[in-house]
């Protein structure tokens, strides 16, 4: 069967209200871990490194306020990510999970689409309480950690990156017949991504064409958008979200037409 | 038992639930289905029944929409199962060959979860979801996790389950493979009560016993084809006689006694180390075979069973 069909909403909610469901069970145990991962490179790089470019620190920032929402951003991309590859796979190959649903009116495009809004729920929920403990931390350093009121549309826009890095990990995971591969998502894609993408140090300031290349990557604009959101943005921003939107709409019927092939004969 | 079936038959004659003509399924060059026909009337318990690899599996996929077919015509309640896919599965409850709950969730989680798929209103699930329970003898375990289920609970809780929506139609794929003789026989026991209520009902197998114990009326099925379809007792009575005898002999007394029966039999089949004899006078044969002095380790006489049409139509058995 060619062409591709658009989930319907209703199903796509069923299917998140499915994970929703078993995430209030647990979330108190999953919640932590995904709290400290971040503290982590907060305090170490922030406070470690930090320590040695503390002269003028970086355009104006702190090292920490430097890397603070960077760390956002990507903790937004772990999360959906997580989400999007061991966690669907398991259900998709492991507990037949989808196969149950599908027999349903709950059809396969369905399922996809309430994992995006899943990963992005799950990005947001995560990065809500990082956002929360950052602005607490900054009432106790010199500097705020989040200086900038606009800083309340960091949320929503977690929700939007969360959905972006749920479709390129769906569309991982509609590819791979092992776990195993996902180690080659994670050390090829994600990690790259996780450290040139303007986290830890600016990108543009590399020689040409590392910026360049930088652009063309959904990390890089995720990191951008929270950064001039906790610090006060500038209308620029309105093209990394613009970047967003295209990249993640253009990618997302993909893992939707190869996952209703997997699980639709 | 068989006059119930037999009233069953006749009551259900008016309207169709499941219809399909020329119903063909490919994967490649591989042809699963090759083009079947088949009609299932309101208020029926209609079975499948092959060995493995036969198309029952795809047949079924292919109600319940997880498999698309390649040519032919396939519906359920008059909707046609590729234009309105959604509206035939909200009318369909599955049990399928493979457990597949949620183990993330518990016993009446599963139920109350799954009736949201079909958009039913909370209250009438959790109404649902308790009546069900009771009714396959879980409602001692609606809190327990679903690994701690063994198997025969487990299948019983996919009963359950395919009830949630009320279907029009219950599609049960080997709904009994693999459980022990105890809990095999209390889900048949759900399913006879099911097909009491009116209930319609389609299952394949590779059970003789289930397929006679369930079905009202039954399809052989063999490499992609229905090659006989009828009531269980009529189609041992076209296909078969009506007695058997199983004689079990070495290879070099088998050869003797074939030519020596075949003449007050209807037909001879002969499966590894044993000969059956069909006939409707065992009698006379068990005479012919004692005088001729050939020596039978062991002589089985029985009724003619569903196991042996299948032979007759294929020339093997069922089950290996």
């Amino acid at each position: 069967m060619g062409g591709v069909r658009l989930p319907s909403p209703r199903g796509a909610f069923r299917v998140w209200q499915r994970n929703a469901t078993i995430f209030r069970k647990y979330w108190k145990t999953i919640l932590l871990p995904n709290l400290f991962e971040p503290l982590l490179y907060l305090v170490a790089l922030g406070l470690g490194l930090g320590a040695f470019i503390r002269e003028g620190g970086i355009n104006g920032l702190t090292y920490t306020q430097y890397i603070a929402p960077g760390l956002l951003a990507s903790n937004a991309m772990f999360a959906a990510s997580f989400e999007s590859t061991f966690n669907t796979y398991i259900r998709l190959k492991i507990g037949r999970i989808y196969d149950a649903i599908i027999s349903t009116p709950v059809n396969a495009e369905d399922v996809v689409a309430g994992e995006y809004l899943w990963a992005g729920t799950r990005a947001t929920l995560y990065g809500t309480a990082f956002l929360g403990v950052l602005t607490v931390i900054g009432l106790f350093s010199e500097a705020p950690l989040i200086s900038s009121p606009w800083a309340l549309l960091i949320p929503p826009v977690l929700l939007v990156i969360g959905i972006m890095f749920s479709v390129m990990g769906t569309l991982f995971t509609s590819l791979i017949s092992s776990l195993d591969f996902y180690a080659y998502y994670f050390t090829l894609v994600i990690t790259p991504l996780f450290l040139f993408s303007g986290i830890f140090f600016p990108i543009e300031d590399f020689p040409s064409p590392v910026p360049e290349i930088a652009w063309f990557t959904p990390l890089y604009h995720a990191v951008n958008v929270c950064r001039a959101l906790a610090t006060g943005p500038s209308p620029a921003v309105l093209v990394d979200v613009a970047w967003i939107l295209v990249f993640t709409a253009a990618l997302s019927l993909l893992p939707i037409r190869f996952m209703r092939k997997r699980l639709i004969s | 038992m068989n006059t119930q079936t037999e009233k069953r038959v006749g009551a259900g004659a008016g309207e169709t639930t499941l219809f399909a003509r020329g119903l063909k399924k490919s994967y490649g060059s591989f042809e699963a289905v090759k083009g079947v026909d088949f009609e299932v009337h309101r208020g029926e318990c209609f079975g499948f029944l092959g060995p493995n690899g036969a198309g029952k599996t795809t047949t079924m996929k292919m109600i319940y929409a997880a498999a698309v077919p390649t040519d032919g015509e396939l519906k359920v309640a008059g909707l046609d199962v590729r234009s309105a896919e959604r509206e035939v599965k909200r009318r369909i409850g599955v049990v399928p060959q493979e457990n597949n709950l949620d183990e993330d969730l518990k016993v009446k989680e599963n139920l109350l979860v799954y009736g949201r798929y079909f958009d039913l209103p909370r209250k009438l699930v959790r109404r649902r979801a308790e009546e069900l329970l009771e009714f396959v003898q879980l409602s001692d375990k609606a809190g327990a996790k679903v690994d701690q289920l063994s198997g025969g609970m487990k299948r019983r809780l996919l009963v359950a389950r395919a009830l949630i929506n009320d279907p029009d139609l219950i599609v049960l794929d080997e709904p009994t493979t693999g459980l022990d003789p105890q809990a095999r026989h209390l889900v048949w026991d759900k399913l006879r009560q099911l097909a009491g209520e009116g209930k319609t009902l389609v299952l394949t197998t590779h059970y003789m016993d289930e397929a006679a114990q369930l079905c009202d009326r039954l399809c052989i099925m063999e490499s992609g084809r229905i090659i006989a379809e009828d009531a269980p007792r009529a189609l041992i009575s076209e296909c078969v006689s009506p007695e058997v005898l199983e004689f079990r002999a070495g290879p070099e007394a088998l050869e003797k006694l074939a030519p020596i029966v075949e003449s007050t039999a209807d037909d001879v089949d002969r499966v590894g180390d044993t000969l059956l004899v069909y006939t409707s006078d065992a009698e006379a044969v068990t005479r012919r075979v004692r005088e001729s002095g050939v020596e039978v380790r062991n002589t089985l006489h029985r009724q003619a069973s569903l196991e042996d049409v299948f032979l007759r139509l294929t020339g093997r058995r069922l089950v290996d």
